[in-house]
């Protein structure tokens, strides 16, 4: 039975995860175009998925990470399942696996982020491009692919340094 | 207990990802990228799609207003120096406006009557929907932008979409509080048009490009570069010459549209509540002895230029 001390942190961790992926859904979808005519918006939600299955991979089983991409689905106007059907295989694919979880070291998080990344932005070409019949512009799945790898070192460097902070582990544990 | 706990954490970095779960929505999302394309979308999914996005809207309304706010810093501080010289050239502006104004209103009362004597129902702009726009997905798949306003406010599927500059696009999912429009550059985009200068007739088609390109426009069609694109109204569902663009003749020969609304973000616009023309259901009452005209002959009736409104 787990401590009441360790039940509480847990809950912790829970809610910054419901928030960083509802954060993560809103900016993708919210009007943030500072300067106009460029839009380039990192895959905020795959970040927060991403890190959360490594850090504590009870919070991202496969329905939960389904439920996100259709909620980026239906935000975006996406067809549905798209994003759903790529972070759902992405994730499958490159979710550290093992007793240790995700590494401690940011080179190899990077590589299989990478992984994550480029699978994950395939399929979705690939499902987006059935949906409409047609061949999609591929132009703005690479800028958002190149914003999003260039973005996640600082994020999973903050990440890790509050898993290493804290060894009762408000994120990590 | 414990073997139960070290099963569980064996090799699946301690969730269990249950493989008949994964297929089941592996599925799943394959059967709504099936069933949930844009040109023949179930009323089912439109709804839920729809229900989604009125649930989404007050919270993507509110996290687009720190958004704003920032996106202004920039232009007020700049602007601070300008104000009192544009102040200045805006006081003679005004003065000119208010001829023009007399004029306009003149004129707006001349063609009130006309329109009387002609019997003629020009679509009413007053009634425009004013609405800012909470989200603007520019992903690969979809050029659209969600709306705050939604069928409470009087807005319907079709209805053409407009901000300062010109047509944006139109009304194609409707929610209670919240709509989405098809930006005219999106794929599944499709508005006739026509050349103002010279009437002739095309269709408007998005393909994701800033420039949607003009299609069938005849071989000898009088388009030339910068010539005013308007829409021609002639599906019935857009009223006829709401600005659209400049033609711009492509490298490959194509015709293409810069178009007008791009001048500015698409972040506030105004939504027509415009009553497409029905088409009649039954054949009117001929009298017989038009039915008795043979076919060639009407045929060769020649057609007033333009006139098809």
């Amino acid at each position: 039975m787990r401590k009441p001390s360790e039940r509480k942190t847990s809950h912790w961790a829970a809610a910054a995860c419901a928030l960083s992926v509802f954060a993560a859904l809103v900016v993708q979808a919210a009007p943030t175009q500072l300067i106009d005519g460029v839009n380039i918006m990192p895959t905020w939600t795959l970040i927060a998925i991403f890190l959360w299955a490594g850090l504590r991979p009870h919070f991202m089983p496969p329905i939960i990470v389904f439920a996100i991409g259709l909620c980026q689905d239906l935000l975006t106007g996406a067809p549905m399942g798209v994003w759903a059907l790529s972070y759902l295989v992405a994730i499958a694919a490159f979710r550290f696996r093992g007793e240790d979880g995700m590494p401690r070291d940011l080179p190899p998080i990077l590589a299989r982020f990478a992984g994550t990344l480029l699978l994950a932005h395939a399929i979705a070409y690939l499902m987006g491009s059935w949906s409409l019949d047609e061949w999609a512009d591929l132009r703005p799945l690479i800028i958002e692919a190149t914003a999003t790898m260039l973005m996640f070192p600082l994020i999973a460097y903050l990440s890790l340094r509050g898993r290493r902070s804290s060894r009762t582990g408000f994120i990590g544990g | 207990m414990a073997s139960r706990r070290s099963g569980r954490h064996e090799g699946e970095g301690g969730v269990r990802f249950s493989r008949t779960l994964f297929i089941a929505l592996l599925v799943l999302s394959g059967a709504l990228i099936a069933f949930d394309r844009p040109d023949s979308r179930s009323i089912a999914l439109s709804d839920f799609r729809s229900g989604f996005t009125d649930i989404a809207a007050p919270v993507l309304e509110l996290a687009a207003q720190p958004v704003r706010w920032l996106k202004n810093i920039g232009p007020y501080f700049r602007q601070q120096g300008e104000l009192a010289e544009e102040n200045a050239s805006l006081r003679q502006q005004l003065i000119e406006a208010r001829y023009w104004e007399d004029l306009a209103y003149r004129q707006r009362d001349r063609i009130e009557v006309y329109e009387a004597a002609l019997d003629i129902d020009t679509p009413a702009t007053r009634d425009r929907i004013g609405a800012w726009t909470v989200a603007d997905p520019e992903g690969p798949f979809v050029r659209a932008r969600l709306i705050g306003r939604g069928r409470d406010a009087g807005i319907d599927d079709g209805y053409p979409v407009i901000n300062l500059y010109g047509l944006v696009g139109r009304v194609f999912e409707t929610g209670r509080r919240s709509a989405r429009i098809l930006l005219l550059t999106d794929l599944n985009s499709r508005i006739p048009v026509m050349a103002d200068r010279s009437n002739a007739r095309a269709i408007l088609i998005g393909d994701n490009s800033a420039f949607p390109r003009l299609e069938y426009v005849g071989r000898d069609a009088d388009i030339q570069p910068g010539d005013r694109i308007v829409s021609s109204g002639d599906d019935g569902i857009l009223p006829r010459g709401l600005p659209v663009g400049e033609a711009v003749e492509a490298r490959d020969g194509t015709w293409r549209v810069q178009l007008y609304s791009d001048q500015a973000p698409v972040d506030f616009v105004w939504v027509w509540p415009y009553q497409r023309v029905e088409v009649p259901v039954d054949e009117p009452d001929v009298p017989e002895a038009e039915q008795a005209i043979p076919v060639d002959a009407t045929a060769a009736e020649p057609t007033p230029a333009g006139g098809d409104q």
